[in-house]
């Protein structure tokens, strides 16, 4: 760490793996619910229980972008912070409306919520993934705004390297795409037409171009490889990534009273998704293998490295599975779509943010370089635990999913829904044990902040 | 005489070239196997497509192509400023391109066609609109070269970012060669 | 020297390719079809493709893997295109 600022990171970091315990927490009595159906009920209603668990994990996955960029972006720039006090406001503020909306969505119903908040006077509620308050909502644009601001301005005093501007553009593609969450057709077509330009660019556009910049950053720091050629492998994957990303939006609008083409566009471009994951997972073990020293962070480099090829299996195998539009057209929105979701959303965004964290923090904590070697050994297992949990809970809902798709939708007798809930109960049962591992995992990860404190820091064996 | 063991310019660009061909290898499959479930309507519809106005253009492309290749002999030769000038020859034959197919394009659209009109004209334009931007995100990354080229930036020592350029406008002329008999001719 | 080694052959390729390009438009113009004709035009186009690869991308001076990938990208598209195109014939 070379910047007194960067260390408003941590804050963020903090809240981030905070915020991360309550989502599995609440993704413990969602799977329950699953298999319990009154499980919780009325305190905690399956919808509502959903919800949070939806929204603490984008929530989480924000302060961690925001952290990794308030941590990356001086050091990048050669320069302080513009406005370290800001990004300490931003952060409380933040933190705030987010606690507020979660207390919000457990305390009082969605609808008096919707009243209490009025939603009346510029209505946005009530749509997947963005439920939250309208005043929430633009809490968040003047979060992201003086995010943007800060980081931006940061960047325009600094250095301008490839990696900062990447990450700018990502950043200020998040907070231009969450434009379109105020947007609310009455059509519905129209309505789910623009939701996804939130939901799927995001995820499929915009925060890919934040992977990519802070993997880059970790790569350079940690294997000592040219920026130049970390640059060029950089440039490719978004450039791929934004082709297949943006039109592959037309994977969403199969059937849903968008024109025909987009059967076509959507299949094709869809299916090509997968490779700017591939090059990532091809360019990250390359980089590491060239690498010019050894990092004593092994942690760290563990984590970028599970990153890639998690990314991979879960954003491009799990998602090119059912892609295809007449693969669709049995699979939508059945167990194979959570199947995808939980292992894209861990190998991709999960891991990229635990693995900024795992880099940055022991130096913000006072560290030179890394934590001791029981605590990075703790770290790693929890990086076995939670990665092979998600590998499992994935493997599961996947079963899950073709036995549903079978039952559902492709036999000969197609049974009802709920028939056929009842019918594949046992993997959800699986699912939820492998959940609790997943849990374990987590708590070993938080217990490796606090052990090996007053031990050495770890150190390379002279490299090979 | 002795061979590489890489292709010219950035290897990386061979990665990119490689994803990109496999995406246009996909879009052809895909055009060839609907057009046997519709064979008429694809024959019908072919017959109003400009084979003119592709020859002008695979012309322009193979012709542009040569230009490049001229370029990358001038760099190996030290010789920059005859680099720039082939280089700014072919950036020409990609306008002439680009202008002809405009036409084409302004002719459909002028007649209500568009995506939705029937699944060959879905087809038509969506392949060659993909194509069009390559042509230009390829002029691009060539007027990017050239301007480096003029300035003196490439020597026959060191000029990859020449041939990676090269490399990357000649995979949007190979491409081009399946495109138009496949679309304009083949029935 | 090392110049006219690499641009004799590349303008005869040139020369080739325009030749080819040309006949592929007389088929087109005179609207010949079947299978026979379509499978000729393809044969055209991949054989205009290799060239391409061969000498203009360079990659006849490559040797191993990237030798072969602009060939087995052609040989791809050819198989599916012209078991495509014999599907109605």
């Amino acid at each position: 760490m070379k910047y007194e600022s960067q260390k408003v990171a941590k804050l963020y970091f903090t809240a981030a793996i905070g915020l991360f315990v309550g989502q599995i927490l609440f993704g413990l009595i969602l799977g329950a619910q699953y298999v319990m159906g009154d499980f919780l009920f009325p305190e905690i209603p399956f919808n509502v229980a959903r919800m949070v668990h939806t929204n603490l994990l984008i929530v989480w996955l924000l302060f961690g972008f925001m952290g990794a960029a308030y941590y990356l972006v001086p050091e990048e720039a050669e320069t302080e912070l513009f406005a370290p006090w800001l990004a300490k406001l931003m952060f409380w503020i933040f933190l705030a409306a987010g606690a507020a909306t979660i207390l919000g969505y457990l305390l009082v119903p969605y609808a008096t919520l919707a009243e209490l908040t009025m939603n009346d006077l510029l209505p946005t509620m009530g749509r997947e993934f963005l439920e939250q308050p309208t005043i929430t909502k633009i809490g968040i644009v003047i979060v992201a705004l003086a995010f943007l601001f800060n980081i931006g301005m940061t960047i325009l005093k600094g250095r301008k390297t490839v990696v900062n501007l990447v990450l700018l553009m990502g950043l200020t593609g998040l907070a231009v795409f969450f434009l379109f969450s105020f947007f609310n057709p009455v059509n519905l077509v129209m309505d789910k037409y623009y939701w996804w330009w939130v939901v799927h660019l995001w995820v499929e556009g915009v925060w890919e171009l934040i992977l990519g910049a802070i993997l880059a950053f970790i790569l350079i720091k940690t294997t000592g490889v040219d920026r130049e050629v970390i640059e060029k492998w950089l440039y490719i994957i978004i450039a791929m990534t934004l082709i297949t990303g943006i039109v592959g939006t037309g994977h969403h609008y199969y059937w849903i009273g968008t024109p025909e083409f987009w059967q076509w566009w959507g299949s094709i471009f869809s299916a090509m998704e997968p490779i700017p994951f591939f090059m990532m997972t091809v360019y990250a073990f390359n980089m590491v293998n060239k690498r010019r020293r050894n990092h004593p962070n092994k942690a760290a480099v563990l984590w970028a490295l599970g990153t890639a090829v998690m990314a991979f299996l879960g954003a491009g195998v799990w998602g090119f599975l059912h892609t295809l539009a007449p693969v669709n057209y049995y699979t939508h929105g059945t167990q194979i779509t959570a199947a995808h979701g939980h292992m894209a959303f861990y190998g991709a965004y999960v891991m990229i943010v635990l693995a900024m964290i795992s880099y940055s923090m022991p130096m913000m904590r006072g560290r030179e370089a890394c934590n001791s070697a029981r605590a990075q050994s703790m770290e790693m297992w929890s990086f076995w635990l939670m990665t092979i949990s998600i590998v499992f809970i994935t493997l599961f809902l996947t079963g899950a999913g073709i036995l549903q798709v079978y039952l559902q939708r492709f036999s000969d007798n197609p049974m009802p829904f709920m028939v056929v809930q009842d019918k594949i109960a046992l993997f959800y049962w699986l699912r939820e044990i492998t959940g609790f591992v997943f849990l374990l995992g987590l708590g070993l990860y938080i217990a490796s902040f606090f052990v090996g404190k007053n031990e050495p820091e770890a150190t390379v064996e002279l490299a090979k | 005489m002795e061979k590489n063991k890489w292709p010219p310019g950035d290897l990386v660009i061979w990665f990119f070239i490689m994803a990109e061909l496999l995406v246009f290898g996909v879009f052809f499959a895909a055009y060839a196997f609907t057009r046997a479930n519709n064979i008429e309507l694809f024959n019908e519809f072919q017959l109003t497509l400009d084979r003119n106005a592709a020859l002008i253009n695979t012309v322009a492309l193979i012709t542009s192509s040569y230009f490049v290749v001229r370029a990358v002999a001038a760099i190996r030769d030290d010789n920059s400023k005859r680099c720039f000038h082939w280089l700014l020859a072919a950036l020409f034959m990609g306008l002439v391109f680009l202008v002809v197919k405009g036409y084409e394009y302004h002719h459909h659209f002028s007649l209500g066609i568009n995506l939705n009109t029937n699944t060959f004209y879905m087809f038509y334009l969506s392949l060659t609109f993909f194509h069009f931007l390559h042509v230009i995100l390829g002029m691009i990354i060539l007027l990017a070269v050239a301007l480096k080229a003029r300035t003196g930036g490439y020597s026959a020592a060191e000029h990859t970012g020449v041939e990676t350029g090269a490399s990357y406008w000649h995979m949007v002329d190979l491409v081009w060669m399946i495109l138009f008999p496949l679309v304009y001719v083949m029935r | 020297m090392e110049d006219k080694k690499f641009i004799r052959p590349c303008t005869i390729i040139y020369l080739l390719l325009l030749a080819l390009t040309v006949t592929t438009w007389f088929i087109g113009t005179k609207g010949f079809s079947g299978m026979q004709i379509s499978l000729m035009v393809l044969g055209f186009a991949l054989i205009k493709g290799q060239l391409i690869g061969d000498y203009f991308m360079g990659l006849k001076q490559v040797a191993g893997f990237w030798r072969w990938t602009v060939t087995l990208w052609l040989i791809l598209v050819g198989c599916l295109v012209s078991y495509a195109f014999s599907l109605n014939a």
